[in-house]
């Protein structure tokens, strides 16, 4: 029976029939000979030459010294030159600052709000779409939205500033301000990933190990710590990998709220980076430095792939 | 009622902590509290965003005004108009993200879902049908600041900066991983035998694909499409260093020009801020389901 059945018999164009060779159905069935590669080939050839050629080029550059006439070898020069360079690790300390800040407030908000989101409530779908909305803002609109809220009298000077402090704070301009005032945001941007990836886990833990642990007179507490914890190890550290890959980063949130000021309080590694390329034209330098991120970005997922003993 | 297996513990030890929280579940009011929990949390959320769309409806003075204007309900509607006159260039920007998004978005998904059919269809040599996918989804931990400074040299040898081509090419590359990655997943649905006897009947290959798989798939084609919208149309860090003449500026560069060149002129800068997060509210809309599972159960699966 199953042979019978007529699949796409509204597409007669397609189909070859035997003896009938012309040039278009030899070129059909040249295609069809070659179509594993004909499918394949230009993602993994726009992607080869977008991203590993760039790095082989980063590589290059970053062993150049670039001057306006052109550029000179100068070998590892760069690199040597950024371990004693000050504004390199100003930049790397508010980079610490700014990720484990802003990740660390992330996590244990977003699993907490998961917790209560893994009671039984009522909307919850649309409760998770609704909280989806700052992930998929741009970076611009956040800035502009956040600006507004940091002007001087504007809300939050309304909310925070005038009674607690009794005046206007400098969210973005003060330089003790300003680098929380960008965690803040970061903080109100990424929340909901925790959120949705972290609620998702929960739900993914089997109700018989559950059942099983009530049997067993586990306490609520007991069976966070014994049962939940452990069975979302690996989720953790994942969703953790994610945040800091990711916030260490951070380019277009700072570029529109601060642009890295007031002086250096905001200046993370890539506005850093941005400012040595383009505004001061030393691409050697700031190849140096990309270099160096993405080195250290590999180190800290191995790491925590490593410490948290997970296996993908 | 989970809530009537918890109290009925023989031997369970409780602390203090935990009895109280027994009747505050028996009462309803731990009830309360987690729904008060979650209600804050959106408002936390949402709130901000409110206020950037109402800023379009108020005035310079009421925008700033102290006490804050909480709804603005002599609302402003020539803002808008407003906006256009005094800043043309913005109809160019308008016009630039279309493009991009669209033709990055055509590109990108079809680049992506053929690719993706390919490796779940066919088995190939070395294992690459595992080994590519992979190395293709890795290119997405790349931080782009890192390849930003080479593709900017590149480009200006190419004469690529400043063009939309440039920056179409560039996002094509950004989108790819991920329309792979969830085509893949759609296509792994799609049962061979489909495939097979299509091709009995005489299908080529290519047939079946185009006139059986694709219309089976139309759901995660449509997802990737938005998602390869919404981060297109969204994108600043590329587009600052590859269009730096407003001729080839994108909405999310000509507004951050604006805002620091123009920064007291709040109320265009909601409008235009506005003009940019509408599109991306609807289109978010349309694929809810698939963004929630997208940046949820994508994790778990992992």
């Amino acid at each position: 029976m199953a042979t019978d059945t007529q699949f796409g018999s509204a597409s007669e164009d397609a189909i070859v029939s035997a003896g009938d060779e012309g040039p278009r159905e030899r070129l059909l069935l040249w295609i069809d000979d070659h179509l594993k590669w004909l499918l394949t080939l230009p993602a993994v050839l726009v992607l080869f030459s977008l991203t590993f050629v760039p790095l082989l080029r980063a590589l290059e550059i970053s062993l150049h010294n670039y001057i306006p006439t052109g550029r000179r070898f100068v070998g590892i020069g760069n690199y040597v030159d950024l371990l004693s360079n000050g504004d390199f690790h100003t930049s790397l300390w508010v980079t610490f600052k700014f990720v484990v800040a802003a990740v660390g407030v992330e996590f244990l908000l977003g699993f907490a709000i998961a917790l209560l989101l893994n009671k039984k409530i009522k909307l919850r779908g649309l409760w998770q779409t609704l909280i989806l909305i700052p992930m998929i803002l741009s970076p611009t609109v956040i800035g502009l939205i956040w600006r507004l809220l940091y002007a001087p009298s504007g809300l939050l000077d309304f909310i925070i500033g005038q009674p607690l402090l009794g005046q206007n704070v400098g969210w973005i301009s003060e330089p003790q301000f300003a680098l929380i005032s960008v965690i803040l945001t970061d903080i109100w941007q990424w929340t909901p990933l925790v959120v949705l990836v972290m609620f998702a886990g929960l739900q993914s833990v089997p109700d018989h190990i559950r059942e099983a642990a009530i049997m067993d007179g586990a306490s609520r507490r007991q069976r966070f710590l014994h049962i939940t914890l452990p069975y979302l190890k690996s989720l953790i550290v994942l969703v953790l990998i994610i945040r800091v890959v990711d916030a260490l980063r951070v380019f277009a949130k700072v570029y529109i709220l601060t642009r890295g000021g007031p002086g250096s309080s905001t200046n993370v590694i890539s506005m850093q980076m941005y400012r040595v390329a383009f505004r001061f034209s030393n691409y050697g330098e700031a190849a140096a430095m990309a270099v160096s991120l993405l080195v250290v970005v590999l180190i800290l997922a191995m790491s925590f792939v490593k410490i948290a003993g997970v296996e993908f | 009622m989970a809530t009537e297996q918890d109290t009925a513990q023989p031997y369970g030890e409780q602390s203090d902590l935990e009895q109280l929280y027994e009747r505050l579940v028996e009462t309803g009011l731990a009830k309360l509290a987690v729904y008060a929990g979650l209600g804050v949390f959106l408002v936390w959320t949402l709130f901000p965003v409110y206020w950037l769309v109402t800023a379009t409806l108020k005035t310079r003075e009421t925008l700033l005004s102290f006490p804050p204007q909480w709804i603005p309900f002599d609302a402003q509607l020539g803002n808008f108009a407003a906006l256009f006159a005094q800043r043309p260039e913005f109809f160019q920007f308008i016009l630039n993200s279309v493009i991009v998004t669209i033709v990055t978005t055509i590109i990108a998904t079809s680049i992506g879902a053929a690719a993706a059919y390919g490796f779940v269809a066919f088995d190939f040599p070395y294992n690459l049908d595992f080994h590519l996918p992979f190395y293709i989804l890795s290119t997405r931990f790349m931080p782009p600041i890192v390849t930003i400074i080479p593709l900017f040299v590149i480009y200006r040898s190419f004469g690529l900066v400043n063009t939309l081509p440039g920056l179409i090419l560039t996002y094509v590359m950004f989108n790819i991983p991920f329309a792979v990655w969830m085509m893949k997943g759609f296509f792994e649905e799609v049962p061979r035998s489909i495939v097979e006897s299509a091709m009995i009947d005489g299908h080529t290959h290519v047939g079946a694909f185009v006139k059986i798989v694709l219309p089976l798939v139309k759901p995660g084609l449509i997802a990737s499409a938005i998602f390869t919208i919404i981060i297109t149309w969204n994108e600043l860090l590329f587009a600052i260093i590859l269009s730096q003449n407003a001729s080839a500026m994108t909405i999310p560069v000509g507004l951050a020009s604006f805002i620091t060149k123009y920064s007291v002129q709040w109320v265009n800068m909601s409008v235009a801020g506005t003009i940019a997060l509408v599109p991306v509210l609807v289109f978010a809309f349309v694929a809810r389901e698939q963004l929630v599972s997208g940046f949820s159960m994508g994790a778990v699966q992992k």
